[in-house]
This record gives structure tokens, C-alpha cells and sequence, in this order.
């Protein structure tokens, strides 16, 4: 980042922002949260045996499944957080991208890994890992993109003087991280290693794309756009760095965390149990670090909305993590291994806060660079609420349905017993997730309403006075 | 007054020393404790090299984050470490000035520090 007194000669900095390009990233990942939404709502209709795709195998709910993994991980939130990179990153560095022509060959070439990645799944060619299941053919294809990507944002950020502010530390971290682990997941296991070794990796992998892909793009958005919109700086930097590096040095063990209970040796098992607590309490000096910016300025928590979704998401991250500190001990993760707790609390994470974060900055952006405001707000509150009550509700009752199946397995009692004792829960699961795709609808209403306003306004200053 | 000043970091420098020691020595004691475990696994058992996989990988992942630590410190990114968020608000504020003045009269826009 630059210092405040060496700001360089910027001669057009409308064009600093490739806006165009933020829009599309922006409307891509809408696109693909609507159809991974709508693999969530079939799958769960197919839990209560009312599936209307019943007999089509090309549609069948195990591929469905992979697409509404794949579709929400890769398709919305790297296009939501990829079009947030091409806002902060020139921002922050008064520089552009190392080339706008590459950043549009990224959206392109992003666009077919994703789409062909849904082809593949369709058609049965799934890579045999979880999130990893883009077929063999495109990894090559993945790999060089997220070079791509690293290199047309590493450049501004390396050429950037002075100290750097948090978000380009977690933005750097997360170009680097984001590389190997992509690696790491889908071709160690694929050529090199076998069985237990490579179940090892696949557990460092679901895990090391959530927390070194998602969570540094996240969490350095939420400390650029926190501060710009509550007028105020963060509440401390140098907790926010603790954070930072506590991140970099504790997660990477973590993944095995989710084999507990499995061969690979126990000592790797305790290491990634320790580690995991050892991320709890760096994950509380940011949430801690977040609640005090807003001192004096609490009253923005409800009047505006982009600081709602960006709180909201904030107070399920939490969550999660206190549920993460649970789940890892050996005790714990006896009763809820293989149960709907798990669905819960992965839904609370992609959801409850990725996606939380992701639509606030939307709300935010898309105003700003259409250059009209929000045509409705009733809309976007709605957006809001239905979005926000439906993953609450979604949360906590997968939850619950989790503690009672890992009982009912516990006392030995027949399977058929905990299919028929989790229906309600199933049941509710459903209307709870059509609430959340309720929410996203009103949310294209509104976009599309906002898009006429613009044009309209366009129009309107393009008439001789 | 200076005396004050002098005993506060006196006194920090004794609490740091005291947190740290709190944190090092059981942490230290259980990562040789479990490289020990680890090495009997590599050598006693034929397909103990799978545990290195991920040992291995961590190390490298931490190796390299420790490089970019000391690298940071010597480059005076923490020096004054509550700067940046100070000077992060004031630019996008300045930003946001040459952007609006680039819209109202483009041809005559220039930077202008403040």
C-alpha cells in the first residue's frame, strides 16, 4: 500500500477498476448460486422421496449433489470473490491489474473449468475427492488459471511500497495458498499416493480450500469494506496481523481433523486437534477485533445493509468455529461422524458466511458502479431476511437432526429407525432452503429492476439539456 | 517524564518474556515429543512414509510463511503497526475525490495530493 504522502500520478482513475469485468464475475456468480441452490432443493426433496427427476440417471441426486458443491464453491463464491479482487486490489494499490486483457481471459477460461467441471460430473467422469471432483482432464486447465490469477494480482500488490495493509497480507497468502492446495488435492492423490496417504490429503484439502481460498479472500474483504463503510478505521491492526499469521502458521495442519477415528496415525490426529484450538482462539481476536471497530457506530448494524450481511456473516463465523472446536475433540466427533451435523455446519459455513459476505459486498457494489441506487429497498430487506432466516433455520435443524442420528446409531438401533426419526428434520430442511432461494429471487428482481434504473438514468444524461 | 516510560517497557518485556515461555515450552515439549512418535512410524513400519505426507507438506507451508515473517519484520512492515489502517481510509478517501472530480470535469482532471 501506498503511504499518504507518495500517492502516484493517476491520469484516469476511472479506469483503475475494470467495473465491466467486477459485473460480470458478479452476475456468473449469481448464475451459478441459482443452480447449485436448485441441486440443494432437489437433493433434499429426493431425502423425502418427493425427487420429480425420479428415473433420469443423467439428473440423479448423486450428481446433483456434486454440482451444488461444486457450483456454490467454485462457480459462486470464487466468481464473487474473484470480482471483489478486481475491485480491492487496484483500489488498494493505486495500481491496475497486471493486464485487464488477462483478467478477461481468467473470467473466460474460469467460466468453461466451471461449466465443463458440471459436464464432466453429469456425465460421470467425478474425480474421486471431495470438492476435488472436477474430472481429470481440467485440472491442468484449473491449475494454470489460478496461476493466471495469482500473477495478475501478485504484480500490484509486489510493486505496492510501505507497509501493507492486512487485507493485501491475506489477499497475497491467499493467491499462493489457493495454487498449492489446488495442487495438492487433485494430483497428489490422483498420481502419486494411495489409500491412507492420500485420504490424509484429501482431508487437507477440503479443508485448506475452505480456510487458505475462501477465508483470507473473505476475511481480507471484510477488513477493506468494514472500514470504508463505517467511516472508521479498524479497531486495531496489529490484532488484526495477529489473526493474519495465526492463520498462515496454525491451519494448515488442521485438515485431518476430519479423519479422527481413522488409520492414519494418532499422533497426526492430535497434531491436527491442537492446531484446530489453536485457530479458534486466532479466529476470536478477529471477531473481536471486528465487534470493536463498530464502537460508537452500532446503530449501522441495522440501518445499513451491506454492514447487516457482512455482521451477520460474521456472527455465524463464530458459530461455526466454536462448532469446529467441538467437533474436533475425539469425544465429540463419536457421536456426530457421518451425520447431518456435518451438513449443518458446512451450510452454515458456505452460506451463513461466505455467501453473507459475498451478497453484502454485491449490495454495495452494484449500486456504486451502475450509479443509481437500489430500486427497491423492501427487496433487499427481504433478500436479507429470507436469506438470513433461512440458513438459521436450516443450521439448527440439521444440527439437531445430527445429535439425535449420532444417538439412534449409537444405541445400535436399526438404520431404517434414524431415516424415518430424521424425516421432520428433512422435511424442514426443505421449506428452510426454499425460504433461501425465495430471498435469491427477490435479490434478481431487484438487480434487474436496479440494471433498468441505470439504463434509464443513462438515457436520461445522454439528452442534449 | 522518562522513568515511567522505562519501567512500562521493563515491565513488558518481563510479561512478553513470561507469556511466551507459557506458550514455548509445552508447546515445544509436545511437537518433539509427537517428532519422536513420528519417527518411530517412518521407520518401524513399511508404509510409514504415508504419515509424511502431510507432515511434510505443513512444513513447507510454515517454512515458507516463516521466511515471509522474517522477511516482513526486516523490511519494516510492523514498525509502526497501526499506520496502515489509518492510511488505507485517507487514500480510498482521496480516491474517491479524484474519481468524482474525473466525472465532473474529466479533461481538466490532475492528482492532487492533499
Amino acid at each position: 500500500m501506498m503511504d499518504a504522502t507518495a500517492r502516484p500520478e493517476i491520469d484516469r482513475p476511472e479506469e483503475l477498476v475494470e467495473t465491466r469485468l467486477v459485473t460480470w464475475f458478479f452476475l456468473a456468480a449469481l448464475g451459478y448460486l441459482f443452480v447449485s441452490m436448485l441441486g440443494g432443493i432437489l437433493v433434499a426433496l429426493q431425502l423425502v422421496h418427493w425427487n420429480p427427476l425420479q428415473g433420469l440417471e443423467l439428473l440423479s441426486p448423486g450428481r446433483w449433489r456434486m454440482i451444488h458443491t461444486n457450483a456454490v464453491a467454485y462457480g459462486f463464491i470464487a466468481n464473487g470473490l474473484l470480482g471483489a479482487c478486481h475491485w480491492v486490489v487496484p483500489r488498494l494499490t493505486l495500481k491496475p491489474v497486471f493486464s485487464k486483457a488477462l483478467s478477461y481471459l481468467i473470467f473466460a477460461a474460469w467460466q468453461i473449468v466451471v461449466l465443463s467441471t458440471a459436464g464432466g460430473i453429469l456425465l460421470g467422469e467425478a474425480q474421486a475427492l471431495e470438492w476435488g471432483e472436477t474430472p481429470v482432464w481440467i485440472d491442468p486447465v484449473a491449475q494454470l488459471g489460478l496461476l493466471l490469477v495469482a500473477i495478475n494480482f501478485l504484480t500490484p500488490i509486489i510493486k505496492s511500497k510501505g507497509p501493507m495493509y492486512v487485507t493485501l497480507w491475506y489477499f497475497t497468502a491467499a493467491f499462493v495458498w489457493t495454487f498449492l492446495t489446488y495442487a495438492m488435492g487433485n494430483f497428489i492423490p490422483e498420481y502419486f499416493v494411495s489409500g491412507t496417504s492420500a485420504g490424509a490429503i484429501g482431508g487437507l484439502f477440503i479443508h485448506d480450500l475452505v480456510g487458505l481460498f475462501v477465508t483470507p479472500l473473505g476475511w481480507g474483504s471484510m477488513y477493506f469494506f468494514v472500514p470504508i463503510l463505517l467511516r472508521k478505521p479498524i479497531w486495531s491492526h496489529g490484532l488484526s496481523l495477529v489473526g493474519f499469521w495465526g492463520l498462515a502458521f496454525f491451519y494448515p495442519l488442521q485438515g485431518i481433523h476430519h479423519f479422527l477415528y481413522t488409520p492414519i496415525p494418532m499422533f497426526l490426529q492430535y497434531g491436527a486437534v491442537v492446531s484446530t484450538i489453536a485457530v479458534e482462539m486466532v479466529v476470536l481476536t478477529v471477531v473481536v477485533n471486528f465487534f470493536g471497530t463498530l464502537k460508537g457506530v452500532g446503530r449501522e448494524v441495522i440501518t445499513n445493509l451491506p454492514i447487516r450481511w457482512f455482521y451477520l456473516g460474521m456472527i455465524f463465523y463464530a458459530l461455526t468455529c466454536f462448532q469446529c472446536a467441538l467437533q474436533v475433540t475425539l469425544t465429540f466427533q463419536a457421536l456426530i461422524h457421518f451425520s447431518d451435523w456435518v451438513v449443518g455446519h458446512a451450510h452454515l459455513v458456505m452460506f451463513g458466511v461466505f455467501s453473507m459476505w459475498i451478497m453484502g459486498i454485491m449490495t454495495y457494489l452494484f449500486p456504486r458502479i451502475w450509479g443509481v441506487p437500489w430500486h427497491s429497498r423492501r427487496l433487499s430487506e427481504w433478500h436479507f431476511w429470507f436469506s438470513g432466516v433461512g440458513i438459521f433455520v436450516m443450521a439448527c435443524d440439521l444440527i439437531m437432526a445430527g445429535v439425535f442420528q449420532g444417538f439412534w446409531w449409537g444405541a445400535l438401533l436399526p438404520w431404517e429407525e434414524s431415516v424415518e426419526g430424521s424425516m421432520p428434520f428433512w422435511m424442514l430442511r426443505v421449506f428452510a432452503g426454499l425460504g433461501m432461494f425465495a430471498g435469491q429471487i427477490f435479490f434478481a428482481m431487484n438487480l434487474y429492476l436496479t440494471w433498468k434504473d441505470s439504463q434509464a438514468a443513462k438515457a436520461k444524461a445522454a439528452l442534449p439539456a | 517524564m522518562a522513568p515511567p516510560t522505562v519501567t512500562r517497557s521493563r515491565k513488558n518485556l518481563w510479561i512478553t518474556l513470561l507469556f511466551a515461555l507459557a506458550v514455548l515450552i509445552p508447546s515445544l515439549y509436545g511437537f518433539s515429543g509427537k517428532f519422536i512418535e513420528f519417527v518411530a512410524v517412518f521407520r518401524g513400519e513399511s508404509d510409514g512414509q504415508f504419515a509424511i505426507t502431510p507432515i511434510v507438506n505443513y512444513l513447507l507451508a510454515t517454512l515458507g510463511f516463516f521466511c515471509l515473517f522474517g522477511w516482513a519484520i526486516m523490511h519494516g512492515m510492523f514498525s509502526d503497526i497501526e499506520r496502515p489502517k489509518q492510511v488505507f481510509l485517507e487514500q480510498q478517501e482521496w480516491l474517491d475525490q479524484q474519481l468524482l472530480a474525473a466525472q465532473t470535469a474529466p479533461s481538466a482532471h490532475r492528482n492532487s495530493a492533499p
